[in-house]
């Protein structure tokens, strides 16, 4: 038998596609895939935790709070017992105290306040500096309690749970979603613009009936518009965006509502706030 | 996240041009090379007769970019044929049998019998399949002139 050299066969063994469109291909269905998983997870997430009872909420609230730092020196029970005061008399009448509620400040450079599931609400010590009033005070406050009564922690943490598992199926989370990682963007928990305004549309609410009037109040919202881009503030507003729409909307529900917009403003008590 | 994007993109563009690269090599070998067969005979059938045997092994180990990392992270979703991986495979079997034909061409074989092929993967299997992947193609065969 004689050997004759044949034509050597082109991609025999490699797929004519290309890698552009296999990839685009792929990652539309991963996405596709993941955002119904996401967004129906989450409708289960939200359904669950307005299961959840309270003492359940408390452990969970426990067990997240052992890994945020809070400091609570002797300088700070003033303040604290000031907070707390006010965020009493923020509460509606008919509030629901199955779920006591607590507030830790933390050290932080960066203004901002968040609440996390049992109740813990963490205020930053810029925040605390940054403030100029006490309705500015009171309505970041009672922005975290209307997040509090509509339970919206508990469904972000359920939201942040599913979206870890699916960044972690994908190969780019951390690996493994533990309770770390989570709290790690604890401060940070994203809530949809939905929860956002109807949680200021509450604290808008409770600041009317506290002090009759809503003056001062969105201060922390007009200050950001005049203030440096670089400044604590801006921070506060980084995760809770959107400034000028939420004004402007919670000013329009103030009309319709005929909440008045103006008024004495309460100062911060100088012995708690030097 | 921007930092992911240009990650895939190095990997995306370096990887295509180095691997069409390989490919225009390849076939430019693969051609020079035509003239001396190679057969895959030889372990159990007798070899053609032959004054001498000498065994040539050509061995080569290609690596996958983070633009097919990613693309395989994705399949290993769903599921399916690794398209992107098919071509490191084909260049490492071709690269090899022309590493392993050329040293044999060299010393004068008229033919490569008992051809054999064998893959390794080389990676961090352990580590949650992260870091490297790449993969080692050995040819072994027997060249006799």
């Amino acid at each position: 038998m004689v050997y004759k050299p044949k034509e050597i066969p082109e991609d025999v063994n490699v797929t004519p596609i290309h890698p552009l469109v296999n990839f685009a291909n792929l990652l539309g269905t991963v996405v596709v895939f993941s955002a119904m998983v996401y967004l129906g997870l989450g409708v289960v997430a939200t359904q669950l935790v307005t299961r959840i009872s309270p003492e359940m909420e408390m452990k969970i609230g426990k067990q997240l709070l052992s890994s945020v730092k809070t400091t609570s020196t002797e300088s700070q029970s003033e303040k604290l017992q000031y907070l707390e005061n006010l965020l009493t008399s923020l509460q509606a009448p008919d509030f629901n105290t199955a779920i006591p509620l607590t507030i830790h400040i933390q050290k932080s450079e960066i203004a901002n306040a968040a609440i996390i599931p049992g109740g813990h609400i963490l205020v930053t010590t810029a925040l605390l500096e940054e403030a100029e009033s006490e309705n500015e005070l009171a309505f970041v406050l009672a922005h975290e309690l209307g997040h509090h009564v509509a339970r919206d922690p508990l469904k972000g943490f359920g939201r942040s749970l599913v979206f870890l598992t699916v960044a972690s199926a994908l190969g780019m989370g951390t690996g493994n979603a533990d309770i770390v990682t989570l709290t790690g963007s604890l401060t940070n928990l994203h809530y949809s613009r939905q929860q956002e305004s109807a949680a200021d549309v509450y604290a808008l609410e409770a600041i009317v009936r506290l002090y009759g009037h809503g003056d001062s109040s969105l201060d922390f919202f007009e200050r950001i518009k005049t203030k440096d881009k670089r400044s604590k503030l801006s921070s506060y507003f980084s995760t809770h965006p959107l400034t000028q729409e939420r004004v402007i909307y919670l000013r329009q529900v103030a009309t319709e509502k005929g909440w008045q917009m103006r008024g004495e403003v309460t100062d911060l008590p100088d012995r708690v706030f030097d | 996240m921007i930092e992911f994007i240009i990650l895939l993109a190095v990997g995306y563009f370096v990887g295509s041009v180095l691997e069409k690269k390989h490919y225009k090599d390849i076939k430019k070998r693969e051609r020079k090379t035509i003239h001396v067969p190679i057969i895959s005979f030889g372990a159990k059938q007798a070899i053609p007769e032959a004054n001498e045997a000498a065994l040539f092994a050509g061995s080569v180990v290609v690596s996958a970019d983070y633009f097919k990392m990613f693309a395989s992270s994705l399949r290993n979703l769903v599921g399916g044929n690794v398209v992107v991986y098919e071509s490191i495979l084909d260049r490492g079997r071709r690269e090899a049998i022309l590493r392993m034909k050329e040293q044999a061409i060299a010393w004068g074989a008229t033919q490569v019998v008992n051809v054999r092929l064998e893959t390794a993967s080389i990676g961090n299997q352990a580590s949650g399949g992260k870091g490297l992947f790449a993969v080692e193609v050995i040819a072994y065969g027997t060249g006799i002139r």
